[in-house]
C-alpha cells in the first residue's frame, strides 16, 4: 500500500512524481539526510547541498552493526526502516539470508533491497543497495534497475544512493529512478573531479571553468577543491532539473540520445533498455503530443517507432484496390500538407494508394498520416541514408508487401531511395515502375507519375474515409478490427476530424485530429465489446466514475493497456468508455493515481 | 571445536548462507602446499610488554582452519594456503619449525627476543597441532623471552598455556577476536563465539601465567566506512578494559584471494578502509591502558587499506612510528588533501551505499 508516493507524468520508464510529504517533494529530486550536518559531535559536516537537495531522508539504521527499534516516523520524512545493505557481489544466498521483511508502517517509509532481494515490501519508496558497484557497468545496471522496477510495486520511489553525476542523472532518470544524491558528486569534487553534463574533467588541467554557477565565479586561482564539490552539486541539481523537464515534456529519449554519448557507459544503458523492449514498451504511451526529434540512429530503436512499424506490417491491411505509388516523406507535417506531397496529389487524383517511405519511422499509409508518431518527428534530411536507415526502411516496407497486394508498384522516389526499393525487389521480385527524373517534383516527374496512372480509375471521397477510418481501427485495436467494428458505417464531418456512425446514425468514434486515433462514443464502445476485436477492459468496484478512476478503484486490468489507450471501464453499476492514464499492470499493482480518464459513463 | 550448531546462534539463518557461500568460492582453488613447507616466515619487530623487540614470525602450515573448511571467514584466504587432506603429521610440523630456524639464522644476527606462531587456524587445538608437537615446539623456543600463539577461545585452557610458561616464556595467546561487536562478528565476518567466550580465554591464559593479545579486523564486509570506525574505536575500548589482555592489534581488512571479500571487492562492493581510519581510532585510543598497534597488509594496494595513492607511505610510516612509541602527535606530521574525501566518505557512506569511493 503506498500513501506517500504518487505519480502524476510518465514518459516511459521516467516518471515525474510526488513524495508526498509534508511539504511535498516533486520527483524526480534530490535529497539528502533530514538532519545533514548536525552530527553529535557539533562538528559541521561538509553538505555544498544543503540549499538544493530535499532533507528529507532519516535512517534508522544498519542491522549489521545493532538490533535496531522499530522507528517512530513522521510525516515530514522518508524513514528509511531498520536496513542490512547488501553491497555489489554478495552471494545470492547470503542475499536471500539477510533479505528484508515487509514493512506495516503508518509512516512513510523505504525499504533497503538489492537486486535479488527485491519485493514488495509495502513501503512507498526502496533504496537500492549495491548501486555503486553497478554504475558505470551497463549490463550491470540495467539488469538491477529493470529487475527492481518491476518486482516492487510502479507506485513506489526508486532510490540509487551514491552515484548520482551530473553526466549520468538525466539516465538514470530514464531507466525508472525517482530519488538520487549528492553524495558522489561531493566526494568526486573533494578529489579534485570537476563533473559536467558533458563528462568530467582534472581540476588541475582546467585553465577556465565552463560554468557559471555561483560556485565557479569567483577567480580560477582560488577555487579549490570544497567549490569543486559545490559546483558538482549545482551542476547536478541542474542536470536533474533539465531531465525533470523533459520528461514532463515526453521529450527525455530525444534529450539523452544527444547527451548519454558523453559517456560509453550511458549510450551502452539507453541501448541496452532498446533490448528490453518488453519493459520500456510497458512503459511508453501510444500517442503523444510532444514532437520527436530523430537525429540518431539510436531513433530506429524507439519504441514509438518499432510498435508504429510492428503495427503498420502486423495489423494495418490495405483496402484501395488501385495501385501503389510511393513517395518520399516530407519535413512538413502532416505530409498532405507539404507543398511536395500537394503536388504529387495533383498528378495522382485519388487514382494510387499512397504509401510514404521516411526514416526513422518506415512506411506510412496515406490513411495514417496523421496517427502518432507520423506527424510528429521531425528527423535531419540530407540524402545521405545510413546502412541501418536502408535496412530498417526496406525490411519494413518488404513486410508491408508481403502482407498487401497491388496491381502494381510505382516508385515516385529519388535516387537516394533506390537502396531501399532494390532490396525490396531483390527479397520478393517486385516490378517497381519508376516515375523520377532528378527531382520528384520537376515537372517531368510529376507528369511521368501522371501518365502512369492514365488509365486508372479515381476512388471516391465515401472509400477513402471508409478506409480510413477502418485502418486506423486496424492500427489501433488489432488486425482485422476496421471490418469487425465498423461493417456498416456512415461517415460524417471530414478530414481530419472524420466521425463513424452507425446506420441509424448514432455517432461511434471520432477521429482525433491531435494524434490520429479513434476515441469512441458509448455505442461505440459497445459495439467494441460485441465486436471480435480484443478489447482492452477495466474492470472496477460498484460505483459511477465520473472524470477519472483512480487506482485504488480498478479491480483488475488488461494488461496488454498501455498510456493513452481506449479502454472499456466497466463494474457492478456502470458502464464508461475513456482513456488510460496509467499502464494495465500498472493499474493491478498501484494505490494511487489517476488510472482512467473516462470520456462518457452510463450508469447500469 | 569452534563450530556452533546453527541452534547456538539464535539468528543463524545467515551462517548457513554464509557459510555455502564461502565453501563455493573456496572450491575454486585448486592449488594444494607442501605440508614440509611453513606457509610463511619472516623477521619483523613488534611493541610488546618489555618493549620494542626483534620478532620471528611463523605461519605454520597445520592443514588450516576446521571452520573455514565448513564455510568460514568471510575475509579470510589463508585456508587456501593450507594442505590437502587435512591434518599435518608430528614429523612434518617439526620440519616446518626447522625451515623456519633456517630462516632466522640466514637473515639474523641473533635469534629474535620473540616468536610469533600462527597457524591460521588454532594452535592450542590438538586436532591441529597435537599435545607432543606443542611441547616439542616449546623446547625448541625455550631460549627465548617471549612467545605469541594464535588460537580460537574455546581452545584455549590453562594446561596447554602452562606448557611454555613452564618453560620460562612470557606467553601470549592471540586471539582473532575481530571486534567487540558480537552481532558484527556473527554477521559481518562469520565467526562464531562471543565477547564473553574471548574473556574467558582471557582469565584462563591469566590463570596459567600468560595473557592475550586480541587481533581486530577494521572493516569487515557490510560495513561503511564511519560504521568501521566506531566499531572498532568500541572495540579498543572493551579489549583494554579485559584484565589479561595487554595488547591490542587493530588490523585493517584486505583483500584475499577466494574469499567473499574477494567476490564483493571484485563487483565493486567493497573498498578495505583508509589508512587516515586506522589513524583516527589509534589517536582517540590513547587513553586505553593497553598496549595498541596496527600492521596494516598491503597498505597503499587496492587490496589493502589505502588513501589517495600519494600519502599511503607516509601515513604508513606514522602508523608504523606509533606502533613503536605509542605517540599520537605522529599524526600531526602528516596530512593530505585526500582526508577531505575521507572526511566525506566517513560523513556519507551507509551500508546501502558502500563503497563510496574506491
Amino acid at each position: 500500500m503506498t500513501d506517500y508516493f504518487e505519480v502524476h507524468e510518465r514518459d516511459g520508464a521516467a516518471r515525474v512524481g510526488e513524495l508526498r510529504l509534508d511539504p511535498s517533494v516533486r520527483t524526480p529530486a534530490l535529497v539528502t539526510d533530514a538532519d545533514a550536518g548536525t552530527d553529535p559531535d557539533g562538528e559541521d559536516s561538509f553538505r555544498p547541498e544543503t540549499d538544493l537537495a530535499h532533507p528529507v531522508l532519516r535512517d534508522a539504521g544498519s542491522e549489521w552493526t545493532a538490533d535496531r527499534d522499530r522507528p517512530a516516523g513522521d510525516d515530514g520524512s522518508l524513514t528509511l526502516l531498520p536496513h542490512r545493505g547488501l553491497p555489489a557481489g554478495t552471494p545470492g544466498e547470503v542475499q536471500e539470508a539477510f533479505a528484508p521483511d515487509a514493512a506495516d508502517v503508518e509512516f512513510p517509509s523505504a525499504a533497503v533491497v538489492s537486486p535479488d532481494t527485491a519485493a514488495d515490501c509495502g513501503t512507498d519508496a526502496y533504496v537500492l543497495s549495491g548501486a555503486p558497484g553497478v554504475v558505470g557497468h551497463a549490463e550491470a545496471f540495467v539488469d538491477a534497475v529493470v529487475g527492481v522496477r518491476e518486482t516492487v510495486p510502479p507506485d513506489t520511489a526508486l532510490y540509487l544512493p551514491g552515484v548520482a553525476t551530473p553526466a549520468n542523472v538525466a539516465t538514470l532518470v530514464y531507466a525508472g529512478v525517482d530519488l538520487v544524491d549528492a553524495d558522489r558528486a561531493v566526494v568526486r569534487g573533494t578529489q579534485g573531479h570537476y563533473l559536467t553534463v558533458d563528462g568530467h574533467a582534472f581540476l588541475d588541467n582546467l585553465d577556465e571553468l565552463p560554468c557559471a554557477c555561483p560556485a565557479c565565479r569567483g577567480p580560477r586561482e582560488s577555487f579549490d577543491r570544497a567549490d569543486c564539490a559545490t559546483h558538482n552539486v549545482n551542476a547536478l541539481a541542474a542536470a536533474l532539473a533539465t531531465a525533470r523537464r523533459r520528461v514532463h515534456e515526453g521529450r527525455l529519449r530525444d534529450y539523452l540520445e544527444g547527451q548519454a554519448r558523453h559517456e560509453q557507459w550511458l549510450t551502452a544503458v539507453f541501448r541496452r533498455l532498446d533490448d528490453q523492449y518488453g519493459y520500456l514498451e510497458q512503459h511508453t504511451p501510444l500517442v503523444r503530443t510532444a514532437e520527436m526529434t530523430a537525429a540518431s540512429e539510436d531513433t530506429i530503436r524507439r519504441v514509438e517507432i518499432q510498435r508504429f512499424a510492428r503495427r503498420v506490417t502486423d495489423r494495418y491491411r490495405n483496402r484501395f484496390s488501385n495501385p501503389l505509388v510511393v513517395v518520399p516523406c516530407s519535413a512538413r507535417k502532416p505530409y498532405s500538407d507539404s507543398q511536395s506531397h500537394g503536388q504529387f496529389h495533383d498528378a495522382v487524383q485519388w487514382r494510387a494508394h499512397k504509401v510514404s517511405l521516411t526514416s526513422p519511422i518506415g512506411a506510412v499509409p496515406q490513411e495514417l498520416e496523421l496517427t502518432y508518431p507520423a506527424q510528429h518527428y521531425d528527423s535531419v534530411v540530407t540524402g545521405r541514408w545510413s546502412a541501418t536507415e536502408v535496412e530498417f526502411v526496406a525490411d519494413v516496407f518488404r513486410a508491408y508487401l508481403e502482407r498487401n497486394d497491388y496491381p502494381r508498384v510505382i516508385a515516385h522516389v529519388p535516387e537516394d531511395y533506390r537502396p531501399i526499393t532494390e532490396r525490396v525487389k531483390a527479397a520478393l521480385d517486385t516490378e517497381f515502375v519508376y516515375t523520377v527524373e532528378d527531382h520528384p517534383t520537376t515537372t517531368e516527374s510529376i507528369g511521368n507519375l501522371a501518365a502512369e496512372l492514365a488509365d486508372e480509375l479515381k476512388y471516391g471521397k465515401r472509400e477513402r474515409q471508409h478506409n480510413t477510418v477502418k485502418a486506423i481501427a486496424d492500427y489501433q485495436f488489432g488486425d482485422g478490427a476496421g471490418d469487425d467494428l465498423f461493417g456498416e458505417l456512415r461517415i460524417r464531418g471530414s478530414h481530419p476530424g472524420l466521425q463513424a456512425h452507425d446506420a441509424d446514425g448514432d455517432q461511434l468514434a471520432v477521429v482525433t485530429r491531435n494524434y490520429g486515433t479513434l476515441a469512441f462514443t458509448l455505442a461505440g464502445a459497445r459495439r467494441w465489446v460485441d465486436s471480435d476485436a480484443p478489447t482492452k477492459r477495466v474492470e472496477i468496484d460498484d460505483f459511477v466514475p465520473h472524470g477519472s478512476v483512480l487506482a485504488p478503484g480498478v479491480v483488475a486490468a488488461d494488461h496488454d493497456v498501455r498510456v493513452g489507450d481506449e479502454v472499456v471501464v466497466e463494474g457492478p453499476s456502470a458502464f464508461a468508455v475513456g482513456r488510460a492514464q496509467m499502464s494495465g499492470p500498472e493499474m493491478d499493482r498501484s494505490t494511487r493515481g489517476i488510472a482512467v480518464q473516462v470520456r462518457h459513463v452510463a450508469e447500469t | 571445536m569452534s563450530q556452533p550448531s546453527p541452534e547456538v546462534y539464535e539468528q543463524g539463518k545467515g551462517m548457513d548462507a554464509h557459510n555455502r557461500a564461502m565453501r563455493e568460492i573456496r572450491a575454486r582453488n585448486d592449488a594444494s602446499y607442501d605440508p614440509r613447507e611453513p606457509t610463511r616466515v619472516w623477521l619483523d619487530e613488534d611493541n610488546t610488554p618489555d618493549g620494542f623487540v626483534d620478532s620471528l614470525t611463523i605461519i605454520l602450515n597445520t592443514g588450516g582452519c576446521r571452520w573455514a573448511r565448513a564455510g568460514g571467514c568471510t575475509m579470510c584466504g589463508y585456508v587456501a594456503e593450507s594442505v590437502e587432506g587435512g591434518s599435518v603429521a608430528h614429523e612434518d610440523l617439526t620440519a616446518q619449525v626447522e625451515t623456519c630456524l633456517d630462516h632466522e639464522a640466514d637473515n639474523a644476527d641473533e635469534p629474535a627476543d620473540l616468536v610469533k606462531i600462527y597457524t591460521s587456524g588454532s594452535f592450542l587445538d590438538e586436532r591441529e597441532v597435537s599435545a607432543e608437537t606443542r611441547r616439542a615446539i616449546a623446547d625448541t623456543f625455550a631460549d627465548r623471552d617471549r612467545i605469541v600463539v594464535e588460537s580460537l577461545p574455546d581452545f584455549v585452557d590453562r594446561e596447554k598455556v602452562t606448557d611454555f610458561v613452564d618453560r620460562g616464556l612470557e606467553t601470549d595467546v592471540a586471539v582473532g577476536l575481530e571486534t567487540a561487536t558480537d552481532r558484527v562478528r556473527h554477521d559481518c565476518v562469520n565467526k562464531y563465539f562471543d565477547f564473553a567466550d574471548f574473556e574467558g580465554a582471557c582469565a584462563e591464559a591469566r590463570a596459567a601465567g600468560g595473557a592475550v593479545k586480541a587481533y581486530l579486523l577494521m572493516k569487515p564486509p557490510f560495513l561503511s566506512e564511519g560504521e568501521a570506525i566506531a566499531d572498532m574505536k568500541q572495540s579498543v575500548r572493551r579489549c583494554g578494559a579485559v584484565e589479561g589482555c595487554h595488547t591490542v592489534s587493530m588490523n585493517p581488512t584486505n583483500v584475499q584471494r577466494h574469499t567473499m571479500v574477494e567476490e564483493l571487492f571484485h563487483a565493486g562492493g567493497y573498498r578495505p578502509p583508509w589508512l587516515w581510519s586506522v589513524c583516527e581510532v589509534l589517536e582517540s585510543t590513547t587513553d586505553v591502558d593497553a598496549i595498541v598497534v596496527s600492521d596494516p597488509v598491503g597498505h597503499g594496494s587496492d587490496r589493502g587499506a589505502h588513501n589517495c595513492g600519494d600519502c599511503d607511505d607516509r601515513v604508513q610510516r606514522a602508523i608504523k612510528d606509533f606502533d613503536e612509541r605509542q605517540d599520537p602527535s605522529v599524526f600531526d606530521q602528516v596530512s593530505c588533501d585526500c582526508e577531505r574525501t575521507w572526511e566525506a566518505a566517513v560523513d556519507r557512506e551507509r551500508g546501502y551505499s558502500v563503497p563510496l569511493t574506491r
